[in-house]
């Protein structure tokens, strides 16, 4: 399939209705939700836009990491004593009560770290949909990014600045990041 | 494991009534142990170097009034509060002498150890106050014990190099330790006799019978550290 | 019931009195966000002869005072400090527990009042959230500077020596390290996060050198809903996890005293005590900054109004009063206790010959706060807050003063007893000091002081909404 040209349907702050609305319509016209995507500058719910939501393994990534910390501390706390034993205080090598601090700070260590992880690598991963922007988004515009046929053009065009829309083509986003 | 068992090996008793707080052994140790003098002012502030000190009390109201002496050193504790707190390993239990080693160039210079010490047994090296040794002084440091550099805690060994040097004598001649052979600065320079050193795991040892005597006590009993020192004072009312 | 709400996005005409008052409010006057956004940006990027004059300033002492000083030390050897026999630790000690207890302002601020959605929080969360990672980054440094040997200081690391010996995981400093390290990362992470879709605001808005390191920050933020619901998510999952990091931060380093056998330190309380207290001193600072930002940077008095120092003023008051309740409660438990050792140290705090820190404490922490705070008046006026919150932090440094070198001075054995005079920890606490304000300042020139999107999210979220003939304000919950 020829890649079809990205439109972006640019919406003000306050036309949140009208988006929904836009979203709609298109979906009308046999535009399915894989080739819209929503670009806002503040959050919004994907019910509020009536959109499929998004899936996101964060919290699997966060969970992940927090088993790797808290193994890292078993092993600190109840592995290093025995490669080296040194006898302190009259404390008995491998301690339960002290165990418990390492163990909480390491595991939330992981946690955080690769929920960060998780951000960040599923942010600068490829992703799916149209890639669109504009500099007003940050303006708390609400911009509706779709691909559509040629052929529809004249109709979507119709109908969606009869929902006060300022439709931008060709909204394929510069590179905005690095690479 | 069997050291567990043990009560404790080297141990050592204090006489406090014998003691005449001459200051002897606090010389002696810091000849042996290589540990520097501060200077005035340093020393003045509170940072003297003393792996033991001789604590001076009065007692009684003026005119009656009386020195009571205590040296005080590293007690050699059992269950050391100095050592789990230290992040390095720079402090820890000898199983076979049972006593606390200082392990210098282990040591970062965190002071929790000293800080967690209820006896205040321990030095810190401020400066290279060994390095301000006048040229010919340096002659005198002891060959057998580390000169220590700036940044590291010290403290009393029961001077562990005397120690290894009669189990090795001893186990050279194929014999076991006498009692009374090996002896620590402080104890040797001693002019009353008032220190005395030896295995407390032998009950027939001297210092394990003196460590039975009824005028004894150890320091800060209550804080369950279980102090290889014992401390002998009859406060007047002599018994046994 | 019939309800009319009105949405503050569009002007209300005749405005009546009732509503002129609620305007006052932040989010109840509300700008469009392209304004929002232009008054961000250009309170970052104006500057004024005397912003630089200030920041050379800083920057000279940051380097005599702080490395310089450090230097000099790390050459000559650590007893240029104060401290001496009794008192191994001293001022060192005590401004790195009072720069931790900072630190613990931009997650209370920013981590509870968010999950317990106080909305009064959005325009100063990265104020605040700025503050815990420079508080860290001040703080983190004193025990380091503190060791005898500072350049061995990576062995607390944990990685095994060439004897396969691994540090001492049963000690609090240890235990310091992991904590210090774990909140430094998440707390500068949970700094990042939200800060994202600013820097992309900001990318779109500058050119050059700006331009070019937003652009690498934002990571190619678009604002898709994907971008959004990770964001909501990592958020979510930071604001929990990172509370019950801070409160063990601060217990653990309360730890580095209470298991000790020092008499007054081995205290069971002391864990919630030093929360309290950090909050009590965090919340204080944040007050401080908030004040000195509303009146140096630009446009900040929109975004930062009487009514925030109001709210805040009651929280201060609140944790004035739980940190004398623990106090107190520490206090008398210790006293009654009977054991001469812990008597004879809080004898020395009340009346020995540093007393007047002591009773200066009580005065800070806990007199002026309850004279004051319960007054509307006072709390929104911005000089007087300034002035009892940056009473309240001396105070906390006092308490902290009082705490370990005041209690080490007074040991079991009398014949131990010493005083301890700081010499160079006071030269090093002001570079300390210089360094957070300088980092302060530089990052309020490059990073958004003001979450433009939660602000504009939280205006969004409010309305007027009128029952029967009385108009209140009311929030819908968007996030």
């Amino acid at each position: 399939m020829p890649r079809d040209i990205v439109h972006l349907a640019l919406f003000k702050e306050e036309q949140l209705n009208e988006a929904a609305e836009a979203i709609q319509v298109l979906r009308e016209m046999g535009i399915s939700d894989h080739e819209i995507s929503v670009i806002s500058g503040a959050p919004l719910q994907e019910k509020m836009l009536g959109r499929p939501m998004t899936w996101t393994r964060i919290p699997l990534i966060g969970i992940s990491g927090a088993l790797v910390g808290f193994l890292t501390a078993l092993f600190f706390n109840f592995g290093t004593p025995l490669l080296y034993p040194i006898r302190v205080g009259g404390m008995a090598f491998q301690t339960i009560p002290t165990s418990f601090v390492t163990i909480f700070e390491l595991t939330m260590l992981g946690l955080l770290i690769s929920t960060f992880i998780g951000v960040f690598v599923e942010t600068i991963s490829p992703s799916y949909g149209p890639q669109g922007y504009d500099e007003r988004i940050s303006d708390g515009y609400i911009g509706v990014l779709f691909s559509a046929p040629a052929e529809l053009d004249a109709r979507m065009h119709e109908a969606l600045t009869a929902l006060g829309a300022e439709i931008v083509h060709r909204a394929e986003a510069k590179k905005l990041w690095l690479f | 494991m069997a050291e567990e068992k043990q009560t404790g090996r080297w141990g050592m008793v204090i006489d406090l009534d014998v003691c005449t707080g001459c200051n002897a052994c606090v010389t002696a140790c810091a000849m042996e142990n290589n540990i520097p003098w501060t200077g005035e002012e340093d020393a003045g502030y509170g940072r003297g170097m003393h792996w033991i000190r001789v604590q001076r009390y009065w007692e009684g109201e003026y005119p009656d009034i009386s020195p009571h002496y205590q040296p005080v050193m590293c007690q050699q504790c059992g269950r050391a509060p100095c050592e789990p707190v230290c992040p390095v390993f720079a402090t820890v239990h000898s199983e076979e002498q049972q006593i606390n080693l200082q392990v210098y160039n282990r040591c970062i210079g965190t002071r929790y150890c000293a800080n967690n010490c209820p006896y205040i047994a321990r030095s810190f090296n401020w400066f290279d106050y060994s390095q301000q040794i006048p040229t010919p002084m340096n002659y005198y440091l002891n060959p057998n014990v580390t000169v220590r550099r700036r940044g590291v805690m010290e403290k009393c060994t029961f001077c562990v190099q005397r120690i290894y040097e009669g189990q090795e004598r001893a186990k050279a001649e194929g014999r076991a330790v006498r009692d009374g052979e090996i002896v620590p600065a402080c104890a040797q320079a001693c002019p009353t006799d008032a220190i005395i050193f030896g295995d407390l795991s032998d009950p027939d040892s001297r210092v394990s019978k003196a460590a039975r005597n009824q005028r004894r006590y150890t320091l800060l009993e209550e804080l369950g550290t279980e102090p290889k020192v014992t401390y002998l004072k009859g406060e007047g009312t002599y018994g046994g | 019931m019939a309800v009319e709400a009105k949405s503050l996005s569009t002007p209300i005409h005749g405005v009546d009195d009732e509503e002129a008052e609620l305007r006052e409010q932040l989010m109840f006057d509300p700008r469009p966000r392209e304004e929002l956004n232009r008054m961000v940006m250009e309170s970052m990027v104006h500057t004024t002869p005397r912003y630089w004059a200030v920041v050379a300033f800083l920057a000279v002492v940051v380097l005599v005072c702080l490395f310089g000083a450090w230097g000099y030390m790390i050459a000559t050897g650590i007893g240029l400090a104060g401290v001496r026999k009794p008192v191994y630790w001293g001022v060192f000690i005590v401004t790195f527990v009072f720069w931790i207890g900072i630190s613990h302002a931009g997650t209370f601020v920013s981590a509870i009042l968010r999950v317990f959605k106080a909305e009064f929080r959005r325009p100063f969360t990265r104020a605040a959230e700025l503050m815990t990672t420079f508080g860290l980054a001040a703080g983190a440094l004193y025990p380091l500077i503190h060791l005898g040997r500072v350049w061995v200081f990576y062995w607390m690391i944990p990685y095994p020596n060439a004897r396969w010996l691994w540090p001492n995981f049963r000690s609090p400093l240890v235990w310091d390290f992991l904590a210090i390290t774990t909140y430094l990362l998440s707390s500068t992470i949970y700094l990042y996060l939200p800060l994202i879709p600013d820097l992309a605001m900001a990318r779109d808005r500058t050119k050059g050198w700006r331009h070019a390191v937003y652009k690498a920050l934002a990571l190619g933020w678009r604002g898709t809903e994907a971008e959004w619901a990770r964001l909501r998510k990592a958020i979510t999952i930071f604001a929990f996890a990172i509370i019950p990091v801070m409160f063990s931060v601060h217990t653990i380093v309360s730890w580095d005293f209470a298991v000790s056998q020092t008499p007054v330190w081995n205290s069971t309380i002391f864990g919630p005590y030093f929360i309290v207290g950090a909050i009590l001193s965090g919340v204080s600072a944040v007050v401080t900054i908030l004040v000195i930002l509303r009146a140096t940077l630009k446009h900040m008095d929109y975004f930062i109004r009487k009514e925030h120092l109001d709210a805040l003023g009651k929280l201060l008051l609140v944790f004035s009063m739980a940190w004398a309740y623990f106090f107190f409660n520490d206090y008398l438990v210790s006293w009654y206790g009977g054991y001469e050792a812990v008597r004879k140290v809080l004898f020395f705090h009340s009346s020995g010959p540093d007393a007047w820190i002591w009773w200066s404490m009580i005065v800070f922490n806990v007199v002026i706060p309850w004279l004051t705070l319960w007054n509307r008046r006072i709390r929104r006026t911005p000089w007087v807050m300034l002035i009892i919150t940056l009473l309240i932090n001396v105070g906390m440094y006092f308490e902290r003063y009082t705490i370990v070198p005041m209690t080490l001075a007074h040991q079991r054995f009398p014949f131990d007893w010493g005083t301890y005079v700081p010499r160079i920890e006071i030269i090093i606490s002001i570079g300390t000091l210089a360094l957070f304000i300088l980092l302060y300042m530089l990052a309020s020139r490059f990073i958004p002081m003001v979450p433009v999107w939660e602000v504009r999210e939280g205006q969004e979220a409010h309305m007027i909404r009128q029952i029967g003939k009385a108009r209140v304000p009311t929030v819908s919950e968007l996030e």
